[in-house]
Parts: structure tokens; C-alpha cells; sequence
């Protein structure tokens, strides 16, 4: 009975925001100022060519510049020593050419002609942007890898991080023994590229949703692509707006709310690892003064936009944020919360907080 | 002579078993020929269970009423003597004159190139394959597990635990449809002579052609069967996982590693095999520390596990100023992949700690890495397991768990084989002091391998990856070096 009944809200709710027709690149329907999306590099038709002697010698040019980065990046601001270039070049292979065996095996004919789904020119300039640049690989090929997902992402949009993923365990795991949470409502609060909407409507049950928002048309745009490659149009919709602003007709009807909003304190923006700072979108990762302004935010308008007996998880910048959030859900939020605990990565820091509404 | 009545019994029984049972001997071969997969790549153990369960359940139905006729308990197969002396010759299968494969041997004929056309040549080279197959195959064991499946997969209770029996009847399908082959090549032999006495007292040059050309295929196809033969053990047809570990010895023995896993990889990708590099730790200056990568393909385990043991190399290193000549050790570790629901050994997700491998710094947001390295920890018991390879956590996460289930389900084969004795001598202690095989670049080169004595002096198309030979001699020796009979 109760969840028919949300399978019809969900439904209704669904559908106006739904694209009617197949998303086009250049003009999505639910972005108001055109945005141009960027095909993940594995996804574009292998109709460039090259000789293979040709690609191996970009790839000792390419490899020999990994290599004189050393430990230069790592020492500086935490970033990618040689090692990690090497593998990402690797990567940069297997989504650039259709046979990568061809280029790593080395009893190969030299005068052979091997498609590329990028110009021989565009591989030198990516290479050089990534090292030079210090451009993000993920923004370089187009996509990152999360979960067993290959997520679409670009400039403008943040790119998911592996501790992100435990989110979506998180909710497999609450899901698993509760009908109500996994056949319920959900929304995912600053979506991005749509990586935790994605997960979860892909765990949920057949009558579940999620509801995911997001200020950027950049990043409305690319996840509503993401959720389109994965075939979830069904079940999961893209919003824009700023946080709760655009779910305020299912208030109180939430099965569970998750958000990785921005929660790095603005003075700690200017010495971000470069990758970060110089070409992630500051919107989503600045939090203000102390970073919490938007994790309290989300907080206090997860109590009446939850139903009673739903389920949070947020992730913070680590110890001190998780801490301050769960105290002050305790003094502030009177008794409106239980089962509020905090949960690390697997890196141990203390990284998610999580919880239910009282019922 | 006890050993001859059993071998009778155990024919006599055979014969009466699946002789005239049509179905069942369909669907053994049915189930051999899903189990038994010859192409490389089509191998899925993880799909396995459920199809045979419908196949044995099918198997055991239809051929109750004679395995019930045939209830002989295990023990009874000495008193085998009262079926042996009855019809011995009616179940040794022979030729109408009495000629059977033991027979053949006996005759000692003496075995001339293929191209000879004197059919006794053909018929004893024949005849010496099968013997070797059956020996390879112990056959004796062979049958007596056969029977004792049979008996387990009449049970009627058998389907109150699926998953042993799905691997009851897996197991059975397997066996009886190497048992079948052997018997449907001793068949053949004779059918064969049979047609060229006949064809020759008749006086018919062009019959008696095509038998003995249809003797010298048959000699060929049982030649290859030879070397099928060499993987008979339990998991020889799984995928595996191959580790090198660099000795002491500092960048020489690191480089030496890598040289080694790089023959590893090479190999695979010749015999057709797709190489996954799992965990890779690399050297300061060159070479690696460790690495694991996984092999994927039809009997992948069953050729690699001959390489388990320490690999010695003699050069003069390039590492050393003084250009001296040094020995460094690298550890190889060969794991079998067994299929789902073969696993030994149950992972408890309380049992487990996982780690991001190399993290620094505030993480989340602050920090964008493409590494997303995880280490599993199997608190228990102390083993580990990484990936780094992956492009995500958690796909890092999966890959790093398949090693830890691999190496767990290792550990416990060997704990298993410990109360067995039998097998303790195969599943030798990894350890540097278990040396296998030696390279030599300087002053001479040559390969040598210390269990067989194999060894060439192309050093350099060894390292290339030209093991094969490495591999069937130490195979076929370690399955051949038992004198007993059958």
C-alpha cells in the first residue's frame, strides 16, 4: 500500500522533468543556457589513423615526460609522482585506441596502420596538458571510472572521488533489509556528474527514484547524460536548482537524502593540489569560512524534507567536520535525529556522517 | 595378480555400467563436453553449477535401475574374481582373433616413422599412447572414483545439498568422459586391425589401404591426446594468478623479477591466454619488487603450476659498476582461480580490514587521484592482497579480494593436502629453497631445470617466453615417473 503510493508520487514527480525526446549534445531541455558536452574519449568512433611507429614514438615522447616529473608533483601539493603518469598514460592508451595490445607488445610491424578515436596532434596536446597543465587525466579521456560505473565528466563539473563511493554501500546496506527505504524517494543533493544518483537508482528497487539537483547547467547537463548512458531515465531525475529548493513539493516524503556538497574551508581554496584547484569548479568545493555552511544547510533541511524512519549520509572533509555535525545535530535538532553516527574511508579518516530520522 | 582382477572387475563393470545404458552415456558426454570445454576462452565456471545439477539430476534418474543392480559397494572390488573369471573375454574388448591392447603391447612390434605403412608399427605406437594416457590419467584411481560417484549420485538423498551435488555430477561427467575417450580409442585400435586382417585375407588392397591410413590419423590424434592427458588434476583447467618475488639482492634481483614476469607474460599472450596485471609494486631504480597478474584461459593453472618455485639467474649485472657477475633468486607463487562456489575457503566480511594502500594527505575533495589502490587484510590469518591496477576503488577493491579468496583457498588446499599424503609432494613449500630452474647468461647460457634436467642454450627465447617445453617436461615427468602399473 505505501509503496504503490510512492510509486505513483514518484512517478508524477518524474515526469514533467523527464527530457521528451533523446538528449542532444549541444541542447538540453532542462538547462537553460546551452551547454556543449563532451563525448568520454572511449566512446568517440576510432576514425583517426596513425602508424604504429609514429604512436610508439609519442608514447616514449609521452612516457619520458612521466618520468621526468619524478617525485616534483608529490612533493609540492600532493600530486601524481611518476609512477601514477605512467599507469594514467596507460589508461590514456586503452581509451584512445581500439587495439592498445598493438602499441604495448613490442614484436609488432612498425608500418602498420592502427585507428584512433583521437588525432595523433590531440594526444600530444592531452599528454602535455596533463603534465604541463597539470590538467585532470579524467577531464583529459572525458571520464572517470567509479564503482563499476564509467562516468562521463568535464570541466565544470566536479570529478567523483573514490571515498564518494562508500556512500552508495552505505545505502545498499540500509536498503537491503527495508522495503520502504528501497522502494522510496531519494535525493541526491549536488549531484555533479550525477555519480551517486547514478549508484543508487541502480541499487534501489523497482517502485524506488531518486531526485538528484544541482546549481551548475554543467553538471545538470552531464548528469543527465550519465543517466541516460546507464539507462535510468525511469528512475532517476536531474533537477537544477540549489539544494532542496527544487524537491520542495515531495517535502517530508524522502526515503533518504545523500549529498557530497562543498565542505573545503575557503582559505585553504588557494593552496588546493593543482589538479584540484586550477580546474575543478570552485562551486562545488568550497563550503565557506569553516566549510560547513553547506553541510548545516543540508542538515537542517533534512528534517522535514525526510520521512519519519529515513536515512542521510553526508560526507565532510574528515574528524573535526563530522564531529561538529553530529554535536550540533544533537543540540540543535532535539531528538529529530537517531542512530546518528560517524564512519570512516578506507583511508581511516573519519570521513561520513550518518542517520535516520526519529520516527 | 590382484591387481589384474581388479583391473578385470573394474572393466567387467564398466561395460555392464554404461555399455548399454544410451542415456546415460549421452548425457555423460553431454556433461564432458560442457565441463570439458576445449576452447580457451569460452570457460565460465561461474555458470557451471546450476546446468549440471539439471544434468545429473537427469543422469542419476535414468540410470538408477542399473546402478542399482550394480550396488557393489567399494570393498567388494577384490572380490571382483567372481565376475572376472566369468567373462573375461567378453569384456576385455579384442579383435576377433583375440588380440587386445595389452596384447599389442606385449608384442613388443617395433614402431617405425608414420610414414612406414606396416600396420603393426602404427598399432603399437598406438597402443603405447593409450597405455600412457591411462597411466597419466591413473586410470585404476580413475575408475574406482568413477564407481564411487556413481554410487554417491544414486543416492536419493543426494539434491538436499545442491551444491555438492552439482559438483558430484560435474566431477562425474568429467571422468566418465575421459574414461569413455580412452575406451572409445582402444575400440578403434581394434575395429581397425580387425578390418585389416579382414580386408587382407580378402584380398582387397584398397580396403586394407584406407584401414591403415585411418590407423596413422588415429596414431596422430592419440599423440595429442598424450599431452591433454598431463592436466588431470582438479583444477588444472582454472585461470590462475602468477606472482613474482624479487629475491635480496637490491636492483639486480628486482630487474631479474621483472625479466621473469615479463617471460610469464609473454607466454600467456603466445598460448592465447589474456594477462590482467593485478598488483605491481616497482623498484626504486629498475625492475620490480613484487607483481601479480592474472591469466585467463582454458587450463591456464594446469601449465603454469609447473612453474611454483624459485628461478635462479647467473649474469654479470649491469647494476654493478664492476660489472661482476651476480646470482639473484625470484619466487614464483602460481594460484588456481577456482570458479564461484568451488571456493575452499569462506570469507567472513567481519574477518576483513581494507585499506586505501598509499594515502596521504586530506583526501575527498582537496585531493584528485587517478589511485585509487586498496589492501585487503584477512585479519585471521595475516594474508593480504592488493590492487592498484584498476581505474576505481571499488573495482580495485573486487580484483584485490579475488587474490585474497585465491590465496586463502591455497592455504587451505594446502592444509587439506597436509592430512593427505599423497598430495603433500605436489604442493611443494614456495620458499626461496625451492629452487626449480636455472638461468645462465654468463659465462655460458643455458637453462636448466633442476626436477627434470630439461635444458636448452637459446637462454634468450626462454625469457622471451618459449616455456612450453619447460613446462610438458616437468608436466610428463612428474605424472610419468611412477613405475606402478596404471
Amino acid at each position: 500500500m505505501r509503496v504503490s503510493s510512492v510509486r505513483a508520487s514518484l512517478s508524477s514527480r518524474l515526469k514533467p522533468i523527464l527530457p521528451n525526446q533523446p538528449l542532444k549534445f549541444s541542447n538540453i531541455s532542462s538547462a537553460p543556457t546551452p551547454v556543449k558536452l563532451q563525448t568520454p574519449l572511449f566512446l568517440n568512433p576510432a576514425d583517426y589513423r596513425a602508424t604504429l611507429s609514429d604512436l610508439k614514438k609519442w608514447h616514449l615522447w609521452a612516457r619520458g615526460l612521466a618520468s621526468s616529473v619524478g617525485t616534483k608533483f608529490l612533493d609540492l601539493d600532493n600530486g601524481p609522482d611518476s609512477a601514477l603518469l605512467h599507469r594514467e598514460l596507460n589508461w590514456l592508451i586503452e581509451d584512445s585506441l581500439q587495439d592498445p595490445i598493438a602499441l604495448l607488445s613490442d614484436n609488432s610491424d612498425d608500418s602498420l596502420v592502427v585507428p584512433l578515436r583521437a588525432c595523433l596532434d590531440d594526444l600530444y596536446m592531452l599528454w602535455k596538458q596533463r603534465i604541463e597543465g597539470r590538467r585532470p587525466f579524467q577531464y583529459l579521456v572525458g571520464c572517470e571510472h567509479w564503482r563499476d560505473l564509467v562516468l562521463s565528466v568535464q570541466e565544470g563539473v566536479l570529478i567523483p572521488r573514490p571515498e564518494t563511493e562508500l556512500i552508495v554501500d552505505f545505502v545498499s546496506d540500509v536498503t537491503k533489509e527495508n522495503e520502504v527505504l528501497r522502494e522510496g524517494l531519494w535525493a541526491d543533493l549536488g549531484t555533479g556528474s550525477g555519480a551517486l544518483a547514478v549508484g543508487i537508482g541502480r541499487i534501489l528497487g523497482s517502485c524506488g527514484g531518486v531526485i538528484a539537483t544541482d546549481l551548475s547547467p554543467v553538471s545538470v547537463a552531464v548528469a543527465s547524460y550519465n543517466v541516460q548512458r546507464y539507462s535510468l531515465q525511469d528512475r532517476v531525475a536531474i533537477k537544477q536548482g540549489s539544494w532542496f529548493e527544487p524537491l520542495k513539493d515531495d517535502e517530508g516524503k524522502f526515503a533518504g537524502i545523500v549529498s557530497n556538497p562543498p565542505y573545503i574551508p575557503s582559505e585553504d581554496i588557494g593552496r588546493l593540489q593543482a589538479e584540484v584547484g586550477r580546474h575543478e569548479p570552485k562551486l562545488a568545493l568550497d563550503g565557506g569560512a569553516d566549510g560547513m555552511d553547506d553541510l548545516l544547510h543540508i542538515c537542517n533541511g533534512a528534517a522535514s524534507m525526510l520521512r519519519p524512519g529515513g536515512f542521510f549520509a553526508l560526507e565532510t572533509n574528515g574528524e573535526k567536520q563530522s564531529n561538529f555535525l553530529v554535536d550540533s545535530i544533537g543540540s540543535q535538532s532535539e531528538g529529530r535525529f537517531c542512530d546518528v553516527k560517524v564512519a570512516s574511508d578506507f583511508a581511516g579518516i573519519k570521513r561520513f556522517v550518518t542517520g535516520y530520522r526519529a520516527g | 595378480m590382484i591387481s589384474l582382477i581388479l583391473k578385470r572387475s573394474a572393466f567387467l563393470e564398466q561395460n555392464h555400467l554404461f555399455k548399454p545404458q544410451f542415456c546415460f552415456q549421452l548425457l555423460s558426454s553431454l556433461t564432458q563436453s560442457q565441463s570439458y570445454n576445449s576452447s580457451p576462452s569460452s570457460q565460465n565456471h561461474s555458470v557451471l553449477p546450476s546446468g549440471y545439477g539439471y544434468l545429473g539430476k537427469k543422469n542419476s534418474g535414468c540410470s538408477s535401475s542399473s546402478l542399482q543392480r550394480l550396488e557393489i559397494p567399494p570393498g567388494i572390488l577384490c572380490n571382483g574374481r567372481f565376475y572376472g573369471s566369468q567373462s573375461q573375454t567378453a569384456i576385455e574388448p579384442s579383435t576377433s582373433d583375440g588380440l587386445t591392447v595389452d596384447g599389442i603391447i606385449a608384442n613388443n612390434w617395433t614402431i617405425l616413422d608414420e610414414d612406414e605403412s606396416d600396420w603393426k608399427s602404427h598399432a603399437s605406437a598406438i597402443a603405447q599412447s593409450i597405455h600412457l594416457i591411462k597411466k597419466r590419467l591413473k586410470w585404476k584411481n580413475l575408475l574406482v572414483r568413477v564407481r564411487m560417484l556413481s554410487f554417491q549420485l544414486d543416492k536419493p538423498d543426494l539434491w538436499d545439498d545442491p551444491i555438492q551435488a552439482s559438483k558430484i555430477s560435474r566431477e562425474h561427467g568429467l571422468l566418465t568422459g575421459k574414461m569413455n575417450e580412452v575406451k572409445k580409442f582402444e575400440q578403434e585400435l581394434l575395429e581397425h586391425i580387425d578390418m585389416i586382417k579382414l580386408s587382407h585375407e580378402e584380398n582387397d588392397p584398397e580396403l586394407e589401404l584406407e584401414a591403415v591410413k585411418a590407423l596413422i590419423q588415429m596414431r596422430r590424434s592419440v599423440k595429442e591426446k598424450e599431452l591433454e592427458a598431463l592436466l588431470v588434476e582438479e583444477h588444472d583447467s582454472c585461470s590462475c594468478f602468477i606472482e613474482v618475488q624479487a629475491g635480496a639482492g637490491g636492483t639486480e634481483s628486482m630487474d631479474w623479477a621483472s625479466m621473469v614476469m615479463q617471460m610469464y607474460k609473454k607466454w600467456a599472450q603466445r598460448r592465447g591466454y589474456r594477462v590482467t596485471v593485478v598488483d605491481e609494486m616497482p623498484g626504486e631504480i629498475a625492475g620490480i619488487k613484487r607483481a601479480t597478474i592474472r591469466v585467463d584461459g582454458e587450463n591456464a593453472f594446469g601449465y603454469a603450476k609447473a612453474e611454483d618455485g624459485a628461478h635462479r639467474l647467473v649474469r654479470c649485472s649491469p647494476f654493478d659498476s664492476a660489472n661482476r657477475r651476480h646470482t639473484s633468486f625470484a619466487a614464483v607463487a602460481v594460484i588456481p582461480i577456482l570458479g564461484e562456489g568451488l571456493s575452499h575457503y569462506h570469507i567472513k566480511e567481519s574477518d576483513l580490514r581494507i585499506e586505501r594502500f598509499r594515502s596521504g594527505g586530506a583526501g575527498g575533495q582537496h585531493a584528485n587521484t587517478t589511485d585509487s589502490a586498496v589492501r585487503i587484510t584477512h585479519i585471521p590469518t595475516g594474508i593480504t592482497a592488493t590492487c592498484q591496477n584498476e581505474r576505481s576503488q571499488h573495482s580495485n577493491k573486487a580484483s584485490a579480494m579475488a587474490v585474497l579468496q585465491s590465496r586463502l583457498d591455497k592455504l587451505e588446499m594446502a592444509r587439506q593436502a597436509q592430512m593427505n599424503a599423497q598430495h603433500t609432494q605436489s604442493l611443494a613449500e614456495n620458499t626461496f629453497g625451492n629452487q626449480i630452474r636455472s638461468y645462465v647468461l654468463h659465462p655460458y647460457r643455458m637453462v636448466k631445470d633442476h626436477r627434470t634436467n630439461y635444458k636448452v642454450s637459446n637462454a634468450d627465447s626462454v625469457l622471451e617466453g618459449d616455456i612450453d617445453d619447460f613446462i610438458l617436461s616437468y608436466l610428463s615427468a612428474s605424472l610419468d615417473k611412477d613405475e606402478d602399473e596404471l
